[in-house]
């Protein structure tokens, strides 16, 4: 079965990575969701509410757009 | 990935939903054909068959709780929940319009409520099937498909 793709990219990986290697559990604990929902945004499998896409944001110290882009879908 | 506790409630719910309505389903369908025709003779069966559902679901979310931390649904597994009840609503809708049809056509009631059952039934196992889809497929969030 095919995968569901968001149109939203983002850098929560590197941005975890560059942050002290963040675990996916930490993030996770931080911003209210399980562990299994950020890796999903993580994946692209899920875009997240404002307010969750904020939060992330916001335990990176950085603009909502340094770590979420969107796409637009190619026509 | 390991699925979220809230996945395997969804599993336990559906496994123990198709265990114990579908014990129900196959007693109540062989009392049908041998022309079992009285509601309340079913009503017994449908007892011992919630009950049997409830300590299914209760034994299997305690096994869940130990085995891994329970949390509480987020903003994910909500929506997944609801996009998938309004995917399964349709079923529900089919099932009531089905038994005004047997009503006004003067079917047995004990047909009536059956195929109100089983529309029941069959909605809630797609809901939780969908759900499974969406967990491991993936979704896109409010506006998306």
């Amino acid at each position: 079965m095919a995968k569901a793709k968001t149109t939203i990219r983002n850098q929560i990986r590197v941005l975890r990575f560059t942050h002290g290697e963040m675990t996916q559990q930490s993030l996770a604990d931080r911003i209210g969701v399980s562990r299994q929902t950020l890796n999903a945004i993580e994946l692209s499998k899920y875009s997240p509410s404002l307010e969750v896409a904020f939060r992330i944001a916001r335990v990176f110290g950085e603009p909502l757009e340094a770590v979420f882009q969107h796409e637009p879908e190619a026509n | 990935m390991q699925p979220s506790f809230t996945e395997k409630s969804v599993w336990i719910q559906l496994v123990s939903m198709l265990v114990a309505l579908g014990a129900y389903s196959v007693v109540a369908g062989v009392m049908l054909s041998e022309g079992v025709d009285q509601l309340a003779a079913f009503v017994p069966l449908f007892v011992v068959s919630v009950v049997f559902l409830v300590v299914l679901q209760i034994s299997g979310h305690t096994v869940a709780a130990i085995t891994a931390r329970p949390e509480s649904p987020d903003e994910r597994d909500r929506l997944i929940r609801w996009r998938s009840e309004s995917n399964s609503s349709w079923i529900v809708a089919i099932g009531v319009l089905g038994g005004i049809t047997a009503l006004v056509v003067a079917v047995d009631p004990v047909w009536i409520a059956h195929c109100l059952l089983l529309s029941l039934f069959v909605s809630q196992v797609a809901a939780y099937v969908f759900q499974l889809v969406y967990y491991r497929r993936g979704m896109q969030g409010v506006g998306g498909v």
